[in-house]
């Protein structure tokens, strides 16, 4: 009775050395191609994203990813957040922390809670660029550099722009992502800072940036003022979309009952302008994967990097416009 | 005549009675809130444009149609004991199902979006037969197997529109959640007619009785000669199928399935609708009703949020607070200490604990 378990476990035993010896076997000859391989080893780049949300982000990780090929010398570990939760990124985050990679390249689901986390990146001293998100307080101590287009700045043309087409006033409604995330924030400060007094603001209500939702809610806001609703800010493509559609259903005429300006500049949203169902697009540029393989490379070599890159955006005024820029949409 | 209005009366006695009448209170009083702030908010009025009927109420009754279907399949699920947190997914799955094969067919015909519901409607019963066969015969917990389906959905949805939020046009599919019949939003009519046949289903036949039966005591009813296994694995299909129904509902609203967005924690939403209806989460008796007024509630609750003007960030804080008053109010121990002739000695509800 005894002898089987006792043998079992010396076999076990055996068998555990034997996988040591192979792995360390492994490690040294791993160790000699390090060395013969002359800086031909790929870069390991830990990708925290958010995943699935929209035509934008889509076009966005996927223009990352594109980026951070092999052939660029890049191995992208890509890791999107499970339905926009916080926690499996910093989960994420930790494991790339663990795993050693070269650099993380982060996209927030939220704006706050970073602190810690990044701070352990940094004592093992891992260069964290921020794409797209920033994270609140804004420290620049504790990542490298942020790239992302300008949301305060977009939002604010989008707001002149309103200002030119109601010098008499009306009044506007805003729908917007969920609140906290920082693009939220930026993009409702650009157009608070920029709008005329004369425009009333009749609601800001969050959509979660789904069409869906803003369909739902923008019909009760019709129906809440009367069809009294000249305006339309939607913080993206999807929700102005939606509220598109709700304009339709009351019997009004998107683009002349109802303006309706989205950010993003998503290949539907462009087609919906070239139909005259939205009024204004602003873009906001996703493809910025070759600025940020020149950031991870200088912040991995030790230069100094910009802790703040603006990605040049346009804006789309006309369906003219929109029809000149619709053959080569990339998202 | 004395008759009915006797019979009236005692329904009404009996209605009161009902847990879910503080729901009807709470629904009540949710409307009067919205005629304070416009006198008009219950009117309906002919839309010169369209010709369709429109107004607040039939706003509500068309939000409520999804609601209404993921919350009575979950009440079934619920009364056996189990829970089906898939339903969110399984509605993300119908709808992405439904849109890629109308957005491939491309001719926008009656044939294509019938074939679109068939098919989305069919996988949506697989899902729930995996979740079933799980529960049932290999075992496992409900909450653990439907979380896994809830996750393995979303990406099941993702994988078949390639993470792309997929569009497609076609004219009756956008009927169905658009359009109105007799007046009535075709969503909220199908909505009702499916509810009524799984009404009369469950409590026509002794089926209401057995799933109550497993919920209220597995072991007594397996020696009562119920074998729970079919009886599990068709709750389970049918919460996925109604599941599949209330995907294509949200999805034909706006011909776009989001990949991401659509039926996101509808789950909690159906479950939220159950509890307030007034069944345990514990399992065993159950009321369709009060879950078909929950889901009422919730919906006119979203639409009087935006009415009002709530500003966004206080959304959620406004919403749990009207719901855990009703919880309260349903909680016999809360209500034993308005009327001190109940006595202490009766057991509290569960669903006041788990609330």
């Amino acid at each position: 009775m005894f002898k089987a378990p006792r043998f079992r476990s010396i076999a076990g035993l055996a068998l555990v050395g034997a996988v040591a010896l192979s792995l360390s076997a492994c490690s040294a000859s791993g160790g000699g191609d390090d060395a013969s391989g002359d800086g031909k080893d790929l870069t390991t780049i830990g990708f925290v994203a958010v995943g699935p949300e929209g035509g934008w982000r889509t076009a966005n990780e996927k223009n990352i990813q594109d980026s951070f090929s092999e052939e660029n010398g890049f191995e992208l570990k890509y890791a999107p957040a499970t339905n926009g939760d916080q926690n499996s990124q910093i989960t994420a985050f930790t494991s790339f922390i663990d795993e050693d990679v070269d650099a993380i390249l982060l996209s927030a689901t939220e704006a706050t809670g970073w602190e810690s986390i990044l701070e352990r990146a940094k004592e093992a001293e891992i260069p964290v660029v921020l794409l797209d998100r920033g994270i609140e307080p804004n420290d620049t101590k504790l990542y490298t550099s942020h790239i992302a287009p300008d949301n305060v700045g977009i939002s604010a043309s989008a707001a002149e722009w309103a200002n030119k087409q109601f010098p008499n006033g009306g009044n506007y409604v805003v729908l917007e992502g969920p609140p906290g995330l920082s693009v939220v924030n930026d993009r409702n400060k650009g157009w608070d800072e920029k709008i005329d007094s004369n425009l009333t603001k009749l609601e800001s209500q969050s959509a979660n940036w789904s069409t869906e939702e803003a369909k739902s809610v923008f019909e009760t806001i019709l129906k809440a003022n009367n069809n009294n609703v000249q305006l339309v800010f939607a913080q993206n493509d999807e929700m102005g979309l939606g509220a598109a559609l709700a304009v339709e259903e009351a019997g009004l005429k998107p683009g002349t009952d109802v303006k309706i300006i989205t950010i993003d500049g998503t290949k539907a949203a462009l087609e919906a302008l070239s139909a005259g169902r939205l009024s204004f697009v602003a873009e906001y540029n996703p493809l910025f994967g070759d600025t940020a393989i020149d950031v991870v490379n200088k912040a991995i070599a030790g230069d100094k990097v910009e802790s703040d890159i603006v990605v040049p955006s346009v804006t789309f005024d006309s369906p003219e416009a929109a029809k000149t820029a619709l053959p080569d949409r990339k998202y | 005549m004395s008759n009915t209005s006797s019979s009236s009366s005692s329904f009404v006695k009996t209605s009161v009675k009902q847990p879910y009448i503080w729901a009807i209170a709470a629904l009540v009083l949710l409307l009067i809130i919205n005629l304070i702030k416009d006198p008009s908010y219950l009117g309906i009025s002919v839309n010169a444009v369209t010709g369709d009927l429109s107004g607040n109420l039939i706003d509500i009754l068309r939000a409520s149609a999804p609601i209404m279907m993921i919350a009575v399949g979950m009440t079934l699920v619920i009364a056996t004991r189990g829970i089906d947190l898939s339903v969110g997914s399984v509605m993300a799955v119908s709808g992405a199902v439904s849109m890629e094969f109308m957005h491939d067919a491309g001719d926008g015909s009656l044939g294509s979006a019938l074939m679109a519901i068939a098919l989305a409607l069919g996988i949506s019963a697989f899902l729930g037969l995996i979740n079933g066969l799980l529960v049932s015969i290999v075992g496992l917990q409900p909450f653990i197997t439907t979380l896994i389906m809830m996750l393995a959905g979303r990406g099941l949805a993702k994988v078949i529109t390639s993470g792309q939020n997929t569009s497609a046009s076609n004219e009756f599919f956008r009927w169905i959640a658009n359009g109105t019949v007799l007046g009535f939003p075709v969503v909220f009519v199908i909505g009702a007619v499916i509810v009524a046949i799984v009404a009369l289903l469950v409590r026509r036949s002794a089926l209401g009785l057995m799933i109550e039966s497993i919920g209220i005591n597995p072991k007594a009813a397996r020696m009562a000669g119920i074998r729970p296994v079919g009886l599990l694995i068709f709750v389970y299909i049918l919460s996925a199928v109604l599941a599949g129904v209330a995907g294509i509902f949200s999805t034909a609203s706006v011909m776009t399935v989001e990949v991401a967005k659509t039926g996101f924690s509808s789950e909690m939403d159906a479950i939220l609708a159950v509890v307030i209806g007034g069944t345990s989460l514990a399992g065993g008796k159950f009321s369709l009703t009060g879950s078909v007024i929950g889901a009422l509630l919730i919906a006119t609750l979203d639409k009087t949020i935006v009415f009002l003007a709530i500003p966004s960030s206080a959304t959620p804080a406004f919403k749990a607070i009207v719901i855990v008053a009703i919880c309260l109010l349903q909680s016999q121990r809360v209500r034993a200490l308005f009327s001190q002739r109940r006595a202490r000695t009766s057991t509290p509800r569960k669903e006041a604990v788990s609330a």
